[in-house]
């Protein structure tokens, strides 16, 4: 992956209708499957791990594991920081082309700074760009 | 091409303008762990993420987080 200056914006143009685009969620909110294992919110450095999700992953089979926000509004309802069922429904609708096979979600707390900036956010980006091959990715956070 | 487009969905906008994103939407007023709403607001939360994809198409302002205005989120 190339360098960029810190000082730069990365912007990339879309270059295809969001109907012929595939999307792709990646949350910072803690988001995991239930059968995943959680996110370590025992180590006060954080935690630099990330859950690959599956795009036909119902509700029901997701949860939140982290201790850097208030996830109660995520307990009951997912879509409040990660709306892949709403997305289904977007390519259903034919406003996007498609939802990605897989998603990503991480705990977006870490003492670790340079090692989420150097290790893991290219590992994401890496596996969005090949593995997903997403056109499209939407950013939440908790 | 060198890069995926990405747009971010963010309740702190401060921090967020820190690292400068490609682009960015604020929903005003939405708390932390509200992202695109609140519980059960389905119709919201389809609307900011809705509104957050067609940022992908519209003239951007890299670096900025743009603040949209959603009263519903306060009726509920």
């Amino acid at each position: 992956m190339a360098t960029l200056s810190r000082k730069c914006v990365p912007f990339t143009p879309l270059e295809r209708d969001l109907s012929k685009s595939r999307v792709v969620l990646v949350t910072a909110a803690g988001v995991h499957r239930k059968d995943q294992t959680p996110f370590n919110i025992a180590d006060d450095l954080g935690d630099l791990t990330f859950r690959v999700i599956n795009g036909d992953a119902a509700n029901s089979e997701l949860m939140v594991t982290h201790h850097h926000y208030d996830h109660s509004d995520a307990d009951q309802d997912i879509n409040c920081v990660f709306p892949l069922e709403l997305l289904r429904e977007l390519q259903a609708e034919g406003f996007i082309g498609e939802v990605g096979k897989e998603h990503i979600g991480y705990m977006g707390y870490t003492m670790q700074l340079k090692k989420m900036y150097d290790e893991t956010a290219p590992q994401m980006a890496e596996y969005v760009d090949k593995k997903c091959k997403a056109d499209v990715v939407v950013l939440t956070g908790g | 091409m060198l890069g995926i487009p990405t747009v971010l969905v963010t309740v702190g906008p401060e921090a967020s303008k820190q690292m400068r994103p490609p682009r960015a939407m604020y929903p005003k007023g939405f708390k932390i762990g509200n992202s695109l709403g609140k519980p059960g607001q389905r119709e919201l939360q389809k609307k900011v993420l809705r509104d957050a994809l067609l940022m992908l198409t519209e003239p951007a302002r890299p670096g900025q987080v743009i603040e949209r205005e959603y009263p519903e989120y306060d009726l509920a």
